[in-house]
């Protein structure tokens, strides 16, 4: 019993057992932080990975892309009903983004999608900002300029079904906040409406004096990558630098299917913006713009074209997302679907043309982990590798108890001398200092896992803070790091290993001292004052 | 001679000191019997206290045998050792010895937790504490229970002491110079509290440089150059002991 009730006594009244306990604390609190932020950036990049693509992936590998997917896709739905739930093509190639109304320039990476079909393979609509508090409002075909309209006395007032839209959203939205939120701060002002403004309307609108309407041309719509366009605060939000609905343009190269240009000058494309789309990867939300499917397949002639040698080039896309149905092995699909590629490949007869042949060549099958594997075992690395970097710098701590409880058993040789003469054993005066470490262990575990937990979770706005004060102080960059924040999240497996490690660390360091002490000659302990 | 509660035989140690050896010990041999006050003077550096931690177990002998109620100390395995020191014999140090961290009935109860572990303990710590808070009222002490040692004269500490001593209800109680460092009248408490302790039955070995502590016990042997030189029956003019906390002086 004595070891327990010294080891505590030790603990609460020894000063230099904190020096110990804070040892072991910062170092708890300093790996707990590196593997909380590192795990927690390796899970953001899985699951925003997991979020990006479909399931399954029919990738071309060329901007060219790859002919004959429609009846893939078609021989998928034939083959594989109990896997496949659908599919969906991509185009991908590249463009220059503008705003014509300013000199806003910047070079764009452009994909073409089936809107409706493409939310229902991944999470981009959760993404999408004007879609959340307006459902079902944005969409990429022909679109008019949505205008507010503001009475004299400053009553805003949407056109009728955006209005309706936002009703909608009210009445589904689970979040009262969410709904305050957007109540308290309806006027985020944009510096170019488009329209003369009276005042930009709530989530940005450009607006008038007179009745809420629509102003044409026509464009086709496109949802705009957040950072592509707006500008992000030092607190994380956006102030958004176009209304809804503003004049955009891109400029595209088109290719041919041997991937060369067609020789026709660049297409100019008029274009409305519809929305934007946070997707919170910065290379991402920084440089996609979406655009429908078929208008962008026919702008870059991927639609059949008429050959010299007389008839016509097939349709042509750059991927095929496959959604598949829930339950289904992910790898088990992906295999099924390859030998489904390759059975279709065989399948194709002669009439294939040598330039489609060798596109098809290139294509192939891939899981979502397959696509983002290279980056996410690269991450994986990286966090293995600084958690181990940090572990070993806090193994400092390991020799610092070590020192501490030195000094501690050569200031209490007489105690210890004391209880081996009121017949204590060696074993249990060393068992008495382990105890002791392995309470000095416990105790800065757990003030480590609090300190760290709570920088963990407040390590955006710890960085906001230092943000306002000097820019500099940012140090964690979107650019580098891929993500607008921080990860916040501590896992109770990650606490419980860094504790546990902590303490053991802590009796490990005490083991040399310990073991002196269980050692002690009582005689020779006892000798003199 | 009767049944001997402790008996040495032929005791020898050396200690090196540099490249010389000194011989402390040189066949030291004696007994002190059941409900015995024994008293061994003699001068500093004469290896009193060698002979008391030999005696105790806390050091061993180069030569010779400690016979405790029939048994060899020194051939005791060491856990078996380890309870002797714990529950056979008491120590009492010249300079008490206290745990400075704890108070003084915990002091007291200290032998008794080495005694048992964390699991036995509670089912006999309300025993052990009913046992120390009466050892206390006993030296005189039960008013000071929960104050630290460095709160108390150097009477009380070894008063503490001799408690801590005892709780274990040993068989020998050994004390080493309990009075050497306390003023006389201090000292003098001490040790009729030790002289009340053996009218009670406890069996005492003191080893001091003091020969007037002789006059406390029924006998007293004199250690000369290692060497047990002469002995006397026990004395006839034993002080009358003091009540218990008269001693107290600051």
């Amino acid at each position: 019993m004595y070891k327990w009730f010294l080891a505590w006594r030790y603990l609460n009244t020894k000063l230099i057992a904190l020096f110990g306990i804070a040892s072991v604390m910062f170092c708890v609190a300093m790996v707990l932080v590196v593997l909380s932020v590192m795990g927690g950036f390796l899970d953001t990049i899985r699951s925003r990975s997991r979020g990006l693509h479909s399931e399954i992936v029919l990738e071309g590998g060329t901007l060219q892309g790859f002919s004959y997917y429609e009846e893939f896709g078609a021989y998928l739905a034939k083959e594989l009903p109990d896997v496949v739930k659908l599919h969906t093509p991509v185009i991908y190639t590249y463009g220059i983004f503008r705003v014509p109304a300013t000199t806003f320039t910047k070079p764009a990476r452009v994909l073409g999608i089936r809107l409706k079909d493409y939310v229902r393979v991944n999470d981009f609509q959760k993404g999408l900002y004007y879609d959340r508090y307006y459902p079902g409002t944005t969409h990429l075909g022909p679109q008019a300029l949505p205008v507010a309209g503001v009475s004299l006395f400053g009553d805003v007032r949407l056109p009728e079904d955006l209005e309706r839209a936002n009703d909608l959203w009210r009445e589904g939205e689970m979040d009262p906040e969410a709904i305050a939120s957007f109540d308290e701060q309806p006027f985020e002002k944009a510096p170019y409406p488009y329209v003369t403004p009276v005042m930009p309307s709530e989530r940005v609108y450009s607006a008038h004096v007179g009745e809420p309407t629509y102003k044409e041309p026509l464009h086709d719509g496109v949802i705009v990558g957040c950072d592509l366009i707006h500008y992000r605060r030092s607190d994380g939000h956006f102030d958004r630098q176009i209304a809804r609905g503003a004049d955009v343009a891109l400029t595209l190269m088109p290719l041919n299917p041997s991937g060369n240009p067609t020789g026709e000058p660049p297409v100019r494309l008029p274009l409305r913006y519809s929305d934007d789309s946070h997707t919170g990867i910065f290379e991402i939300d920084s440089l996609c713009v979406y655009v429908d499917f078929d208008m962008l397949q026919h702008r870059l002639a991927m639609d059949p074209q008429p050959l010299v040698s007389g008839g016509f080039t097939r349709l042509r896309t750059n991927q095929l997302l496959i959604g598949l149905w829930e339950g289904v092995d992910l790898n088990d699909a992906c295999d099924r679907i390859r030998v489904a590629w390759r059975d279709f490949y065989a399948s194709l007869g002669p009439e294939v043309s040598e330039a489609d042949r060798r596109a098809l060549g290139f294509v192939e099958v891939y899981t979502w982990e397959d696509l983002q594997r290279p980056f996410i075992s690269a991450v994986e690395k990286e966090k293995v590798l600084v958690t181990l970097l940090f572990a070993m710098i806090s193994s400092v701590a390991i020799v610092l108890v070590g020192c501490i409880f030195y000094m501690i058993v050569e200031k209490k040789t007489r105690e210890i001398g004391i209880l081996k003469a009121i017949g204590a054993s060696g074993r249990g005066v060393t068992s008495l200092f382990i105890a002791y470490a392995g309470a000095v262990g416990v105790f800065g575990a757990v003030l480590g896992l609090i300190l760290g937990s709570a920088f963990v979770w407040n390590i955006n706005a710890i960085q906001d803070y230092l943000a306002s004060w000097n820019p500099s102080l940012r140090v964690w960059s979107p650019d580098v790091y891929s993500f607008d924040r921080i990860p916040e999240i501590v896992k109770s497996a990650d606490a419980f290993w860094v504790g546990s490690v902590a303490i053991v660390s802590s009796m490990v360091g005490s083991l040399i001292p310990a073991i002196i002490a269980g050692r002690v000659w009582p005689v020779q302990a006892l000798r003199y004052e | 001679m009767s049944n001997p509660c402790l008996t040495a035989t032929g005791l020898h140690k050396t200690y090196k000191m540099g490249k010389a050896d000194i011989e402390v010990l040189r066949g030291v041999s004696l007994h002190a019997e059941p409900g015995e006050y024994l008293v061994i003077t003699g001068a500093s550096g004469s290896g009193k206290s060698t002979l008391l931690s030999i005696l105790g177990a806390l050091d061993t002998p180069d030569k010779g045998t400690v016979t405790f109620q029939g048994r060899n100390v020194f051939q005791m395995p060491s856990a078996a050792r380890n309870a002797y020191r714990n529950g056979l014999v008491g120590f009492v140090f010249q300079f008490y010895h206290l745990f400075p961290e704890l108070n003084v009935l915990e002091n007291v109860l200290m032998p008794r937790m080495v005694m048992y572990g964390a699991v036995k303990w509670w089912s006999v710590r309300r025993q052990a504490k009913r046992d120390g808070a009466e050892l206390l009222e006993r030296v005189g002490l039960d008013h000071r229970a929960k104050h630290r040692p460095k709160e108390l004269s150097g009477g009380e500490r070894q008063r503490v002491a001799v408690a801590r001593a005892l709780i274990n209800r040993p068989a020998l109680l050994l004390a080493d110079e309990p009075t050497g460092n306390l003023d006389e009248s201090i000292g003098a408490g001490i040790l009729s509290l030790l002289a009340r302790l053996n009218d009670d039955g406890q069996t005492i070995v003191m080893v001091t440089h003091d020969p007037k502590v002789a006059a406390y016990a029924h006998r007293s042997l004199v250690l000369k150059e290692g060497v047990i030189h002469e002995s006397s029956e026990p004395g006839s003019e034993r002080p009358v002991p003091a009540p218990v906390g008269t001693e107290v002086v600051r």
